[in-house]
């Protein structure tokens, strides 16, 4: 045996070898495991849709060249404005970098790596390498797509504007990984790190309202040098690459106990995404952020409220902290905003619409996930589970209240009309409460089902490439329909008619969307119940006509 | 030789205090038992000084190293309550890794024995993901032993173990003792407390005794206030 007691002397070279030789290992195992049909059918779906949303996008813009009066508008607030994307990942990855991002290892990977005496800096190059890669990569490819679809109607061509596009994204993703490797590696509190991140979004919310010098006025006209070139622009990727430089440099300062905490959360976020299960990404983020409940609740549950249901949906909001409140009121806000530029003609802002709202759903129905959570209670209450879900939607719905008041504020006054007044009044709420809607059926179909025998697979496996895509897909496409009912308010207007009874239309349709969905949580095992039973008679009775001699 | 030493150490979550300045030193070649009720500290303690937690306030320093450097890391070795493992790696490539990871060459003959030792030579070309919660701890006991240390912080690990199992880690620890490594070891198992020269009780987040363990009533010290 070895003399375990006397540790050899430092082996940072030969110890690296040995980490770059395992991961070469399990790389080549990873790729051997790989089910390369599945994953080429996967990718097919992804260009498929993806592929599909973004064409149709373009050709909602229309080709005519914009008007000498918008040209000169973008070209007068357009660096500020694309400057405050810029500004808020700053704040974004302030924060990150506070709450012990961007990296997340596995957890053996801090187990056993970063208890070893390796170096550091060297072991964990490569996970930021990747790290900051695929920011850039997500950057430049949605950079290049914004840009263009902006070369179709501004001057230049859409292959320049393209190319901008994508500088800005990579730029900014790079930002993003530095900063935050910095506000890591120097334990920056988070207090510091939001107020620092909410000043530069302020400043740059002043550059874009009083046309001020915005501390990211350059990094959005590099988004535009498709049309025009300013040479200072170019100092944006390089304070970038600065930035990522510092924070690989810092790398030494990486704190063990933020890793450790997230590696475990970001596996099981993994996971959720590979199975597209969107309410558990939004848990572990939240996990991830440390967000926790309140201790304290912003209320006590009022005595005259009995129902055990509604008491724990009451107990459970008002333990909402307020960063999700302020989460939640950004969501509502950018919700109306959307709705706003839908009814000015540009259509495709209802996919923002829609994607606020079943978030904002997602967030607000915490009581129906924890119920969702905990199946084994759920099933050991004397209560149709459908019943106890339909309860759990009344208190959340309630708590949506003050968001629908502050989407139907931000789309007023983006319009800037008292005509829009009664029109966002009558619709904001059914709106909101309908988009939320979304956000149930994503909890509800990710629930297990109590239902479901595993002996019993009706769906052949060929469907289930389209089955993966309608769980992600449906959800969003009943917060799409709440969203689109705004449309109705725009056809209102260009034909000259009522747009408060467009927007009565449309809140009555929003309710009964909302009912619907309702209904179908409340009714859902008992269809899924008989719908089984059919088939199971089905495949016997088929059995029994076989076995008959003729 | 101290080996272990912390200063002022204290770890708050919050409001709430988990470990409140803590001062103590623990010799080379020492053999502790840290005991403690659930929530006092004990895993609080030992993840700052491997390095996994940054403490509030105060220091911790192995031998002459800040904890969680790198001549800190060399002379540590931390075996958790919550052994993890890579789910695309034997056990015995786990060795290998650890064992090279540390600088140890020639590892293949110390590796068999620590298996046959704890009973795991049928399992060494097994995945430790799919291991039971026992063989789980059996396993990350021999991750722990294979490379070289002089300090070893081992956290609740009769967990799980069945009795020769027990026994084999039993005499591990006793082994590394007399080649003059430093073992502190938390545990909730009393009766292995008396194996001990020196036993630390917290209670809250404070040390509320440091001696030998035949002097006091150890069943008394591990109840909550």
């Amino acid at each position: 045996m070895s003399d375990v007691t006397h540790p050899a002397q430092p082996v940072t070279e030969e110890a690296l070898d040995v980490l770059y030789d395992l991961r070469r290992r399990r790389k080549r195992r990873r790729l051997g495991d790989i089910e390369w049909f599945d994953a080429a059918y996967r990718v097919y779906l992804v260009a498929l849709f993806g592929g599909g949303t973004v064409l149709w996008i373009s050709s909602s813009i229309s080709d005519t060249d914009a008007s000498a009066q918008a040209v000169a508008n973008i070209a007068k607030n357009g660096p500020a404005l694309l400057g405050m994307i810029t500004a808020l990942t700053f704040l974004a990855a302030l924060r990150s970098g506070a709450q012990g991002g961007p990296l997340a290892l596995e957890a053996p990977d801090v187990a056993f790596v970063m208890l070893s005496p390796v170096d550091r800096m060297r072991a964990l190059l490569r996970p930021v390498t990747q790290r900051a890669r695929s920011a850039a990569s997500m950057g430049a490819a949605f950079g290049a797509i914004v840009g263009q679809l902006a070369g179709r109607r501004l001057p230049g061509t859409p292959v320049a504007w393209a190319s901008s596009g994508a500088a800005f994204g990579i730029s900014t993703a790079l930002l993003w990984a530095g900063t935050a490797l910095i506000a890591h590696a120097i334990r920056l509190p988070l207090w510091i790190a939001t107020s620092l991140g909410l000043a530069g979004v302020a400043w740059q919310g002043a550059a874009l309202s009083w046309h001020v010098a915005g501390p990211a006025n350059s990094a959005g006209s590099l988004a535009m040098w498709g049309w025009r070139q300013h040479p200072i622009d170019l100092a944006v990727p390089l304070v970038a690459a600065v930035a990522l430089f510092v924070g690989i440099s810092l790398l030494q300062q990486t704190s063990l106990d933020a890793l450790a905490r997230r590696s475990s959360l970001v596996a099981q976020l993994r996971f959720a995404v590979t199975m597209q299960d969107l309410r558990t990404v939004i848990l572990l983020r939240r996990q991830l952020n440390q967000e926790q409940t309140r201790g304290t609740p912003w209320i006590r549950v009022p005595r005259w409220i009995s129902h055990p249901i509604a008491r724990r949906g009451v107990a459970s909001v008002a333990r909402f902290p307020a960063t999700r409140l302020v989460r939640m009121t950004v969501f509502a806000a950018m919700a109306g905003v959307f709705q706003a530029m839908a009814i000015r003609g540009t259509t495709p802002a209802i996919i923002g619409t829609a994607l606020m709202l079943f978030v904002l759903g997602l967030e607000a129905m915490e009581p129906l996930s924890q119920e969702v959570d905990q199946p084994d209670r759920t099933d050991s209450l004397p209560i149709e589970r459908g019943e106890l879900l339909a309860r759990h939607l009344l208190a959340p719905a309630i708590a949506l209240i003050p968001f629908a008041a502050v989407a139907a504020a931000a789309a007023v006054a983006v319009l800037g009309t008292s005509r829009a007044i009664a029109p966002a009044a009558i619709l904001a709420l059914p709106t909101i409460l309908a988009g939320a809607a979304g956000g149930v059926v994503s909890i509800v179909r990710d629930a297990p089902d109590p239902t479901k025998s595993t002996a019993q697979a009706f769906v052949p496996p060929e469907m289930a490439g389209i089955s993966s895509a309608m769980r992600v897909g449906l959800p969003i496409l009943v917060s799409a329909l709440a969203a689109a009912t705004v449309l109705l308010v725009r056809r209102a207007e260009q034909l000259g008619t009522s747009t408060i009874g467009a927007a009565l239309r449309g809140a009555v349709g929003a309710l009964l969307l909302t009912i619907l969905v309702s209904y179908w949580v409340r009714r859902r095992d008992q269809w899924r119940r008989k719908f089984r039973q059919f088939m199971s008679d089905g495949q016997s009775y088929t059995k029994q006509q076989r076995s008959t001699p003729a | 030789m101290t080996e272990l030493a912390t200063r002022q150490l204290t770890k708050t979550y919050g409001e709430r205090p988990a470990l409140e300045a803590l001062t103590l030193s623990i010799e080379s070649g020492a053999k502790v038992a840290l005991v403690g009720h659930n929530g006092s500290g004990k895993t609080t303690l030992m993840k700052m000084a491997a390095g996994l937690l940054d403490p509030t306030e105060g220091s911790v320093k192995i031998g002459r190293h800040d904890a969680g450097t790198q001549e800190a890391r060399r002379l540590l070795s931390w075996l958790s309550d919550t052994p993890t493992f890579y789910d695309d790696l034997s056990l015995w490539e786990h060795l290998e890794f650890v064992a090279r990871l540390h600088g140890v060459i020639d590892w293949q003959a110390h590796a068999e024995e620590l298996l046959e030792q704890i009973g795991l030579t049928p399992r060494r070309d097994d995945i430790p993901t799919t291991f039971s919660r026992g063989l789980r701890q059996k396993a990350a006991i021999t991750l722990a032993f294979i490379r070289p240390f002089k300090l070893m912080l081992v956290d609740e690990p009769f967990v799980g173990l069945d009795e020769p199992g027990k026994q084999a880690l039993l005499r591990l620890f006793d082994a590394a003792s007399q080649r003059g490594a430093t073992m502190v070891i938390a545990t909730h198992e009393l009766s292995f407390v008396k194996q001990v020269g020196r036993l630390l009780a917290l209670r809250d987040g404070a040390l509320v005794y440091d001696g030998a363990p035949a002097d006091t009533d150890v069943h008394a010290l591990v109840l909550p206030q």
